[in-house]
């Protein structure tokens, strides 16, 4: 008969796996897009400054386009924090599973 | 026969998941919201393809916008829990920023603009609004909810 410390054991083995698959999906992603937005950056920065300095562009024309760039910044960290919540609503849920598929597990 | 640490183990771990889950509280996806964003977005680059021309020539196309987008803007903030997607409308559209609405006041107020910060302009409003579209595209729909 299995008792309630086997199943804490397979909950917590579960748990880790669970864990594991789901913070490393995570962490990609989070670099991936960090990532892609300073290359982003660092390219519309290059562009800008060279069009300013052949007067393709103005001084408030950079300025704006500056200013922007930091709003899209504050857009996108809104972005992640909100996807962040939804994992971590994710994760409950999948906890959640994995609690009952350890006790179905052990005691079914 | 279950020990008094294991009870509070189990106690602990059922008290975590609540707080997450509280803690983590988010609208869940609305087509009509993605919609929504989706045709704004190509709505307002097209008016934005404009500015090079003189504004008076399109004031009422682009009254027309800014009512559209403080529709979507009151939309999103009249969902619950829906205060991240909110804010971002509200920096997107705000008129003392720089993004879609610092960009209309500026038409107007210069009455028309250079090609090229037109272009780049462009850019940095589509990726404002793939942030928006992002985020809803990536919340739990009601269905998967249990």
């Amino acid at each position: 008969m299995p008792t309630f410390n086997d199943f804490l054991s397979i909950v917590k083995d579960d748990l880790l796996e669970f864990a594991k698959e789901n913070l490393d999906e995570y962490k990609d992603e989070l670099l991936k897009d960090g990532n892609d937005f300073v290359k982003k950056t660092k390219e519309d920065l290059e562009r800008w400054t060279a069009a300013l300095a052949t007067g393709v562009l103005s001084q408030a024309d950079l300025e704006f386009l500056l200013k922007g760039k930091k709003d899209l910044a504050e857009m996108e960290s809104l972005k992640q924090l909100g996807l962040s919540k939804i994992r971590i609503s994710k994760i409950t849920n999948g906890v959640i599973d994995v609690v009952v598929g350890s006790a179905v597990k052990t005691f079914l | 026969m279950i020990k008094r640490n294991q009870i509070t183990a189990l106690h602990l771990f059922i008290i975590s998941t609540i707080l997450l889950t509280a803690c983590s509280s988010i609208s869940v996806y609305s087509p009509e919201a993605y919609k929504q964003a989706v045709d704004l977005k190509i709505e307002s680059l097209n008016i934005m393809s404009s500015a090079t021309m003189p504004f008076s020539d399109y004031e009422e196309d682009v009254a027309f916008l800014k009512t559209e987008l403080s529709k979507a803007y009151e939309f999103a903030k009249g969902r619950p829990n829906n205060e991240i997607s909110t804010k971002q409308w509200e920096i997107l559209i705000d008129e003392n920023r720089n993004l879609l609405g610092g960009f209309l006041k500026r038409w107007e107020n210069d009455e028309t603009l250079s090609e090229m910060f037109v272009t780049e302009a462009q850019k940095l409003v589509s990726d404002a609004f793939d942030t928006i579209i992002g985020l809803e595209s990536g919340k739990i729909s009601p269905s998967e909810l249990k």
